[in-house]
């Protein structure tokens, strides 16, 4: 018989269709959300998942997995009186490594003593050829620029972004990967307990 | 839209009348009906494509913006969605593209490739951001941008339609009627230039010999 196929094709739209509104009914019955929260689109993006799975994007949005990269940014640690303490060294090692050469830091020196200054008069990273690799940030040697999350950046102009725009609170660091941010801080904890043995070490030495 | 958002808000209405009609100016109107019906120009370059079909997938849907109807034909498309890689030899083809799309017509540059090189800004065969060509509306970073991304640049693209009026915008300039045409590129130095194959055949071969005498 000729349509067979079509049929059965047809019978999974159906499925599909009348499985949505079954699914609704028993979500409002257990009275939890299907459609706008954290829990509706988790279970709607795992495999178990029933009926319609749409992303409502700008209402909902896919929950992140904290290893999803977009354009980096500068982290800075905020200090008591409100002073951003600068992460970054300009070392330039990111912009060393950087694939497509998107990175461009301006250095620049201590008028009164001549020597440079470590933290960068200002860091570009062009945003419209960061090819969002992540090398810079695996590279780093300061825990300095990291991957952002934020992918809502759009705009009319060429996306050039400037220190202003890239620098970003470790806070912010701390909420968008809490695990990597976690391990960098304890090695960090554990590098300083050494640094300080061993200076208790040398100090009871030369005694 | 909804009522509220459609009507002007500087024009007293009658409680009672308030539900049943919409004072809006024309340019209001019209930018609705834009905006909520962006054609794409089914197109797509390279990698960032893949991202765009599944923005329009069920996944993502961009149905629920009006942007579904991706044509086939740039007659009857009102976006060029350029998603990739520009090739010095495709650029010709895509202001071609562009030309033959009717009036109001919007470019967004998806993806790092289309809006400055990306990963391959300074490839021999590249160009580097299809900026230099066309009149770019969006730009929309990423390596891939994720279809979330993209939808984001397309909210942005629907603000900017909202904004427009017909006085300004240049597909209503009677004095100016070429005023969106865009000079398709010619194939010169820069670009792939087919007529110039016999000669730089030559050169390599020249070459060749130069080197196997030496
Ligand atoms: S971000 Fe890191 S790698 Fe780049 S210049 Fe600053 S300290 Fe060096
Ligand atoms: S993510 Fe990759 S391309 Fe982007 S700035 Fe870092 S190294 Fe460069
Ligand atoms: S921006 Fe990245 S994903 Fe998009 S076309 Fe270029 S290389 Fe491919």
């Amino acid at each position: 018989m000729y349509g067979k196929g079509i049929l059965k094709g047809l019978s999974v739209t159906w499925k599909r269709f009348w499985e949505t509104y079954t699914e609704d009914i028993s979500w409002i019955l257990r009275g939890k959300k299907r459609y706008n929260t954290v829990e509706g689109v988790t279970h709607r993006s795992s495999k178990d998942t029933k009926g319609i799975f749409t992303v409502q994007y700008p209402d909902e949005r896919l929950n992140l997995p904290e290893e999803a990269r977009y354009i980096p940014f500068l982290v800075y640690n905020e200090k008591p009186d409100g002073d951003k303490e600068i992460l970054c060294t300009s070392c330039g090692i990111c912009a060393k490594v950087c694939p497509p050469q998107c990175i461009w830091i301006v250095r620049s020196n201590n008028p009164e003593t001549g020597r440079p200054i470590p933290e960068p008069t200002e860091f570009y990273i062009d945003a419209d050829i960061c090819m969002n690799c992540g090398f810079c940030s695996e590279y780093c040697p300061f825990d300095a620029i990291k991957m952002d999350h934020d992918f809502e950046i759009a705009s009319y102009e060429r996306n050039v972004f400037n220190m202003e725009k890239l620098l970003k609170p470790s806070s912010y660091y701390q909420s968008i990967r809490p695990e990597n941010f976690a391990r960098e801080e304890a090695a960090r904890k554990e590098k300083e307990a050494a640094k300080a043995a061993k200076e208790a070490a040398k100090a009871a030495a030369t005694q | 839209m909804d009522n509220e958002k459609l009507s002007l808000p500087q024009y007293d209405i009658p409680e009672d009348m308030q539900h049943a009609i919409a004072v809006t100016t024309l340019d209001r109107l019209y930018n609705w009906g834009r905006r909520s019906s962006v054609w794409p120009l089914m197109f797509g370059l390279a990698c960032c494509a893949i991202e765009m079909i599944a923005a329009q997938t069920a996944r993502y849907d961009m149905a629920r913006f009006g942007m579904e109807v991706m044509r086939p034909t740039p007659r009857q498309a009102d976006l060029l969605l350029v998603s990739g890689t520009v090739t010095k030899k495709m650029v010709p083809a895509i202001v071609r593209l562009y030309n033959q799309m009717p009036e109001p017509k919007y470019v967004v540059a998806m993806g790092a490739c289309a809006s400055g090189g990306g990963p391959f800004k300074e490839g021999y065969n590249v160009v580097a951001g299809i900026d230099k060509f066309l009149p770019v509306d969006v730009y929309i970073p990423g390596c891939p941008p994720t279809p979330q991304a993209l939808i984001a640049g397309m909210i942005k693209l629907q603000e900017k339609i909202d904004k427009q009026t017909m006085k300004t915008n240049r597909w209503y300039d009677k004095k100016k009627v070429d005023a969106n045409y865009v000079p398709v590129p010619v194939l010169g130095p820069d670009l792939m230039d087919p007529r110039r194959y016999d000669e730089l055949k030559a050169a390599a071969a020249a070459k060749a010999t130069q080197q196997e005498s030496a």
